[in-house]
């Protein structure tokens, strides 16, 4: 398999182009609907989530899934009516509770309340998660600070590595990546109400870290074939770079990816979406790194007239010394 | 080859201590996998109090200290979170509602004057809470470092609690009650007098000074003391000499002398201190997790782990052959050496740290992934293997290198500015990216070079399906 990375490149920018369009497009409906890009979770708007198991072995009651209107109910009496509501698990037998943010003092008749109603509920199974307004904007402040430090800390990197167009055009790639990573979440938050907490912006960092991976390595092929054929145009070397390292390319983000397809079988709902979100991430990630950070240096090669390269850097870059 | 079957010694040193490690150090689970609370309590400052500095923040972290103290939780944590929260970890906590009722609110700290007749009741009580305090203390320091113990002795740390709390009852119960209260002292300062001893100044405001004239002289030379209690638990019972039987200390401040080392000087200053500040603390976020659903965790997570592993062993094996084989190896190796790194430096597993790890398993390989494609494109171009090998990973390394620098940088970005459970990301990831460095270049290539050292493996065919242009390796090891 050999790919026209340079003769193509309309069509990858194409693709590229039409899935970030999208991805804008979702996040800007979800900020009509929500107020934020994304549906913002527990994290981020604050609140109170309550998870409660019934439970099961002690009272032999869990033929029937939890009364939804019972509870509903029993929030209304509390003056909580606005609290959203979710039953999980095989059997339905997992209550998932909202609500604004609860004092001690709140939760507690709640929980009682509850457990008197459709209970009794296993304490050993409860899940109690408040997060106050003021914890929540910290934690987003500190996750997109995170994520610019990062941004930044690469562009540096890869400046003092390579130069600094490469570390651009490397994280104009990124950026790519972390926008569909951001829209497909917009849309399933749209869809099936999904979230975004503080892993969401984990899986972003981790996205651009391994995401630049792929990109470093073509890079450094691209730089590697220059030195070895100066007398080439950077298409030529792009090309045959990026066709080099396909089957690397393919080869980790498979490795990779499979890790993280057994967390979205396996693992909890905690990490499912995590995995799931790493793995949109990596995906983009690699095709950007293939198609779209390749042919941008061509192209800005090409354009700022140094498709042949007499790059005086390039001589000083590592010489071969057979060990 | 000595070069080679030296690293393989200290290869089979490394893998054969990573698993005495994993055995004998138990590995730390955080709260979302062990069950128990999390709490964040931030300190509100008042009109008073506009800003809260970092002596503020000490005074109330051991007032909260006190407090946790009081929950009879093992293991308790309480750290200071920024400038102005502190973080409280309960570990198995039983009851999560109380946890967070006695932990907000306002410190009470009180001056109270003993009822008369109750020297030797006081006495006996002291004793008992002492005892009872003692023994616990005793029972938590024996604990083995994993933290699991016994039902009985759990038992009986229980039962203790319970005594305990009764004992502080019953000596609260021995003084009277009082106005005097923290919000009327407005300093304390530990300072040295002759020798090797210490005291204690305590001041209070002009009310507070009327009032502890009042109660000082009501005492004086009687031999009852004055009760100084925070969160009603009894901090220091100091008597009061009888020259100040006419007056009581007037004047506003007190000295409580005694036998005070510089350390425990200082104790009861920041108690007092923290007791002085009327600042409310608020429980400003609440994870809970039961200990069945961090059980379920765990299973969930070994499940996928292993998944995980298991699809890139074979996936290694069936694509690189005999060296994917030797990857895989190194892999295994990579993910004892990971786990007993991370019991040896006592790195808390959380959930997202599992995930870390996890994912870390499919990124080490990556290193191997380069370097085998680099070996196959030199076997293509029609180079020996000896020499293929060699330059695959000579080749590699500058990509390798990058590649997980970069990766580090954002595992910094996450460690310096993520809270609790981002951290525990971050620190699994980047453990687990500096270790696949040497297991992926040193483990492999040990490996390898000592693989082609052997006839029967020296067929580029093993290293490269399908390659018909290579000529058999004349090598020389």
């Amino acid at each position: 398999m050999k790919l026209n990375i340079i003769q193509q490149r309309s069509l990858w920018w194409g693709i590229s182009g039409v899935l970030v369009l999208v991805s804008l497009m979702a996040m800007a409906i979800s900020w009509q609907q929500f107020g934020a890009p994304l549906k913002p979770g527990l994290d981020f708007a604050g609140g109170t989530r309550l998870q409660l198991t019934r439970a099961c072995v002690a009272t032999d009651s869990c033929t029937e899934p939890l009364e939804l209107a019972k509870v509903r109910q029993v929030l209304g009496d509390q003056g909580l009516d606005s609290s959203s509501l979710q039953l999980l698990g095989e059997d339905q037998q997992v209550l998932a509770i909202r609500t604004r943010t609860l004092t001690v003092d709140e939760r507690a008749p709640l929980q009682s309340a509850l457990d008197e109603a459709i209970g009794p509920f296993d304490p050993g199974s409860t899940q109690i998660d408040t997060v106050g307004p003021v914890v929540g904007k910290q934690l987003l402040v500190a996750g997109l600070l995170a994520l610019l430090v990062s941004f930044a800390g690469i562009v540096a990197y890869m400046s003092l590595r390579f130069k600094l167009d490469y570390a651009l055009l490397a994280i104009l790639a990124l950026a790519h990546d972390v926008i569909i990573t951001a829209g497909v979440f917009a849309i399933l938050g749209l869809v099936l109400g999904v979230e975004v907490d503080s892993l969401f912006i984990v899986s972003l960092l981790t996205i651009v870290g391994f995401s630049v991976n792929d990109t470093v390595v073509i890079y450094d092929r691209v730089r590697e074939n220059m030195k070895l054929s100066p007398g080439s145009h950077i298409n030529d070397i792009v090309d045959s770079a990026v066709n080099q390292t396909l089957a690397r390319s393919i080869n980790t983000s498979l490795t990779t990816t499979l890790p993280l397809v057994a967390i979205v079988i396996f693992g909890g709902p905690t990490l499912k979406y995590f995995a799931l979100a790493l793995i949109v991430g990596f995906v983009a990630g690699a095709y950007s790194s293939i198609f779209v950070a390749s042919s941008l240096l061509a192209l800005w090669r090409e354009r700022t007239g140094q498709a042949y390269s007499d790059d005086p850097d390039l001589s000083e870059a590592q010489p071969e010394t057979q060990s | 080859m000595a070069k080679y079957r030296a690293w393989l010694g200290v290869i089979l040193v490394l893998t054969i201590a990573s698993v005495v490690v994993i055995t004998k150090i138990p590995t730390r689970l955080g709260l979302d996998l062990r069950g128990g609370s999390q709490l964040t309590i931030q300190v509100q400052p008042t009109a008073a109090i506009p800003t809260i500095t970092e002596r503020e923040l000490e005074a109330v972290q051991t007032v909260v200290e006190g407090r946790v103290n009081g929950l009879g939780v093992s293991e308790a944590v309480v750290q200071q979170l920024g400038n102005n929260q502190l973080l409280v970890q309960l570990p198995g906590v039983s009851d999560p509602q109380q946890a967070e009722r006695v932990l907000g609110g306002t410190a009470q700290l009180e001056f109270r004057a003993q009822r008369p007749g109750t020297d030797q009741q006081l006495q006996i009580e002291n004793q008992v809470l002492q005892g009872h305090l003692g023994e616990l203390a005793a029972l938590q320091a024996s604990r083995p470092s994993n933290g699991e113990i016994n039902s009985d002795t759990q038992a009986r740390i229980d039962k203790l609690q319970a005594e305990i709390t009764a004992s502080e009852k019953a000596v609260a119960a021995l003084f009277e009650p009082s106005t005097l209260g923290g919000d009327k002292l407005t300093d304390a300062i530990a300072r040295p007098t002759s020798g090797t001893l210490w005291e204690v100044v305590i001041q209070f405001n002009s009310e507070g000074g009327n009032e502890f004239a009042e109660i000082s002289k009501a005492i004086a030379g009687t031999g009852r003391t004055i009760g100084i209690f925070l969160d009603n638990r009894l901090l220091s019972a100091p008597t009061v000499a009888v020259q100040y039987a006419e007056t009581g200390i007037t004047g506003g401040s007190a000295v409580i002398s005694g036998n005070f080392t510089a350390e425990s000087a200082r104790d009861l200053e920041i108690q007092l201190r923290g007791g002085a500040l009327p600042l409310p603390v608020e429980v400003v976020e609440n994870r809970t997790v039961g200990p069945t659903l961090g059980r379920d965790s765990i299973q969930r997570s070994l499940y996928a782990g292993i998944a995980g592993l298991g699809l890139v062993l074979v996936f290694m094996a069936i694509y690189y052959r005999l060296p994917g084989v030797l990857a895989d190896i190194a892999l295994i190796i990579y993910a004892l050496i990971t786990w007993a790194a991370f019991n040896l430096l006592g790195v808390t597993l959380t959930l997202p740290g599992i995930a870390g790890f996890i994912l870390s398993i499919g990124m080490a390989v990556d290193a191997n992934v380069l370097i085998f494609e680099r070996t196959r494109e030199e076997l293509q171009a029609g180079k020996t293997l000896y020499r293929s090998v060699e330059s695959g990973f000579y080749r590699a390394f500058s990509s390798i290198l990058d590649g997980n620098v970069t990766t580090l940088i954002s595992c910094l970005a996450l460690f310096y500015f993520g809270a609790g459970l981002v951290k525990g990301f971050a620190l699994t990831l980047a453990i687990g990216v500096i270790i696949s460095m040497f297991t992926a270049l040193t483990c492999t290539r040990t490996l390898m070079f000592l693989a082609i050292s052997l006839p029967q493996f020296r067929r580029p065919s093993l290293f490269c399906p399908g390659l018909t242009t290579a000529r058999p390796d004349p090598v020389r090891s």
